[in-house]
């Protein structure tokens, strides 16, 4: 069990804290700041955790009360199972509506200007996104480090895919990635010679199955006039599934299940819930409170939750940080706080792309490059849905199993955005609400009831396909998360401010997309259910494309990673180019988003930082 | 009234006063009807059931036709009756059309609402396609790699 002693709200311990000079001091406990803090802590050094959210999900009865929230909840968004909280708001779906331009939407906590509305969202607990992610760990191609080079388009990496590749190896071990090397070597990815991933792969579904019958070998002609043979190819995830007894040499791999219970086994298998977003109810899935309980285990890491971080303190003269300020509360409906200080030798902003960018620019932090909370990214994602010619077994298994990705490489990133394709084993429901919607549309509009309606329900749900093309996005400088004192939240911290929007790099790559998934259907028999209705936020026409862009929850970019302190934000080890003792991780380094999930690179990346770390505390 | 909530409720769903009642959640939708719509409606609308049931006799054409007519057509009826398949099978509450409330309701609406967790847990939707609740009564590993069976 974890040692609770390290985790304390306790208003009464803020004089404690404030003394003590930790060698490392870490803002958020996302799968970042966890890493990092098992690593650090594990070699004998002080760490101290600052989470702006609640913790108290160590035990099984914590995380449970999650799902109760989630099967209670009307609404079964990304954030369903996370209760409100006014002192740590977290961005919601369901707050975002079409712009009107020159209108700031300002009812959830991102105040949106447009513009197109950042419909993205994270969660601010303990363990943070993680607790929500979908948990596909796709590497990136080796191209997508050298996108300026290659393609004329975008931001070249400091370092490229050869570097990572040792990192990726210790973040897969880490997250605990389920997949088949050989399914994943493509477009130049390579692995150690031996290598295989801790897990075997995900076993793929019957929809994947159907699917792949008809599009395994299709040839297709891209815009650029390449040539692509698909192929329908499992997702590496971290998902437990089956260990693999060749990794690490033959020493295998023991999958993590769920904390907080010395029962019999549990989580340490996928059980086909569905519901990987948003909770995995047997813990099955990496959420980076198992690499927080490892790192308490340390006996020398300590988390102080409830306490938003919200100023840090430069010398002047050093330029380096002396101290973070935060607010801690008890309860997250009050507007009532204390205020906490603590020193470090290091600091780590860990906190994900916008709430580091957010801190650093309430400090007055914009960077010498001027590029701190700008070029942020995502993953713009369009839907293509509609009925497979037969049963197929629909909304079994895990969200995403299998996927396409043939275009995420080839000359034409010189012209458009490349994508990935997931094949959603939940069917429509991202786009339409599914099932759920397809129950109304019987009840209500054709009054379908009895014998009938069940028919209905399993001809309009068995058979349905929803292909998501996730696309990439180039960095922006005019994308960006700004503060302004007109917006802030109860306690008197900043919300943020979005301005985003698509260029026609991403937009001519969706439009392809769209027009792909016609080609696909086509071959599959498929018939297309596909309607984007203008009226809703995201709803966009291009070269007379019509399509709705969705988020991706893949936030990136805002202090982005590069060889210069001239055009970035953090060296390549995610270093503050102007202030040397503070780092800021995660994907808001990535200098390209390209078409993999993030969170499997930052992960890496972080690996990379903490050898830094180590480099800076011997030298201090 | 419980009882003959059940029967309509067979009628509606399609599924067996045994599966209805496996679920657990047969009288707290009864009391959730009731609550909302106020017993005097809800007896209302179970007793033209029950008259009929007892005109079609048996005459599974007759029933349906009756039931089109005069509970799904009618403007009282209709609604409450697609909101009870609805609770059986999503087990959410959706809130009634402003016209229903302002013509037969009493009191503050309401808004949409899930029953309980074990609301959504137990909804008819999910066995209906042959799957388990997004979320809950795990179905185990690889479960999800040959053609499904429906209930």
């Amino acid at each position: 069990m974890p040692k609770y002693s390290h985790v304390c709200r306790c208003q009464s311990d803020h004089a404690r804290f404030a003394e003590k000079i930790y060698d490392v001091v870490i803002v958020g406990s996302g799968v970042s700041g966890a890493i990092i803090a098992k690593e650090l802590s594990s070699q004998g050094k002080s760490v101290l955790i600052l989470e702006a959210g609640p913790e108290n999900i160590y035990t099984m009865n914590g995380y449970n009360k999650y799902i109760e929230t989630f099967y209670g909840n009307i609404n079964k968004d990304n954030n369903a199972p996370y209760p409100f909280n006014a002192n740590a708001q977290s961005p919601s779906s369901l707050d975002v509506d079409k712009l009107t331009p020159g209108v700031p939407d300002t009812k959830g906590y991102f105040v949106q200007l447009g513009t197109l509305p950042l419909e993205s969202t994270y969660t601010r607990v303990l363990g943070g996104t993680t607790l929500h992610w979908q948990a596909t760990c796709l590497r990136m191609l080796p191209e997508d480090f050298k996108m300026q080079t290659l393609f004329g388009q975008g931001r070249d990496w400091p370092y490229d895919y050869e570097t990572l590749n040792p990192y990726y190896n210790i973040a897969e071990r880490e997250l605990g990635v389920a997949a088949d090397v050989d399914d994943q070597r493509y477009f130049d990815i390579t692995f150690d010679p031996n290598y295989v991933f801790p897990m075997e792969r995900i076993p793929v579904s019957y929809l994947d199955k159907m699917v792949a019958k008809h599009v395994d070998g299709m040839t297709i002609t891209l815009e650029s006039g390449e040539a692509r043979s698909l192929l329908v190819r499992s997702i590496p995830q971290a998902r437990n599934g089956v260990p693999n007894p060749n990794y690490d040499g033959g020493k295998g791999y023991v999958p993590v299940g769920a904390l907080g219970t010395n029962q019999e086994e549990m989580g340490e298998r996928c059980q086909g819930n569905g519901n990987c977003v948003p909770i995995c109810p047997v813990q099955a899935k990496y959420d980076a409170r198992k690499t927080l309980y490892k790192a308490l285990q340390t006996g020398n890491t300590e988390i102080i939750s409830q306490a938003v971080a919200h100023k840090i303190d430069i010398d002047p003269d050093s330029q380096r940080v002396t101290r973070i300020h935060y607010k801690s509360y008890q309860d997250p409906a009050l507007p009532e706080y204390t205020e906490g200080t603590v020193q470090g030798r290091v600091f780590v902003l860990a906190a994900n792309p916008i709430e580091n960018a957010k801190l650093m620019l309430a400090s007055g932090l914009n960077s010498s490059s001027d590029m701190v909370g700008r070029n942020l990214m995502d993953h713009p994602y369009i839907h293509a849905w509609g009925l497979m010619p037969e049963i197929s077994g629909t909304m079994r298994g895990p969200q995403g199993t299998s996927g396409i990705e043939e275009i995420r490489s080839g000359q034409f990133r010189s012209q458009h955005a490349g994508f990935r394709i997931d094949i959603h084993n939940e069917g429509w429901g991202w786009a339409t609400g599914s099932p759920t919607t397809d129950l109304l549309d019987l009840v209500d509009n054709q009054q379908q009831y009895g014998t009938d309606l069940r028919n209905g329900l399993v001809n309009n749900v068995s058979r349905q396909l929803l292909l998501a093309f996730m696309v990439e996005q180039l960095p922006d400088p005019n994308n960006r998360i700004t503060i302004d004192p007109s917006y802030t939240d109860q306690i008197g911290n900043y919300r943020p401010v979005i301005t985003y929007s698509l260029s026609d790099y991403s937009l001519a790559g969706m439009a392809y997309g769209r027009k792909l998934s016609k080609e696909i259907f086509a071959q599959i028999g498929v018939e297309d259910h596909t309607y984007y209705d203008p009226s809703s936020f995201g709803y966009l026409i291009y070269n007379g494309q019509e399509m709705i862009a969705r988020g991706g929850n893949h936030f990136s970019g805002t202090h982005i990673m590069g060889s210069s302190s001239a055009d970035s934000v953090v060296d390549r080890n995610q270093r503050s180019w102007d202030h040397d003792n503070l780092y800021l991780v995660g994907s808001g380094s990535l200098p390209s988003i390209a078409t993999s999930n993030t969170t499997l690179t930052l992960a890496a990346m972080c690996y990379m930082s903490i050898e830094q770390i180590l480099r800076d505390l011997q030298t201090a | 009234m419980f009882d003959l909530f059940i029967d309509f409720s067979v009628t509606l769903t399609g599924f067996s006063t045994f599966r209805l009642q496996g679920t657990g959640m047969a009288a707290p939708y009864f009391e959730t009807v009731q609550k909302i719509i106020g017993p005097a409606t809800l007896d209302e609308l179970l007793l033209q059931y029950q008259a009929i049931v007892a005109t079609a006799n048996g005459d599974a054409a007759t029933l349906d036709n009756l039931l089109r007519n005069t509970i799904f057509n009618d403007p009282k009826f209709g609604p409450v009756t697609r909101n009870i398949i609805k609770l059986w099978f999503v087990g959410t509450w959706y809130q009634l059309p402003k016209d229903w409330w302002g013509a037969y309701g009493t009191g503050e609406q309401g808004d949409s609402f899930v029953v309980s967790p074990a609301a959504y847990t137990e909804g008819l939707l999910w066995p209906t396609v042959g799957v388990t609740p997004a979320g809950a009564k795990a179905p185990g590993y690889d479960s999800w790699v040959n053609a499904p069976v429906f209930s």
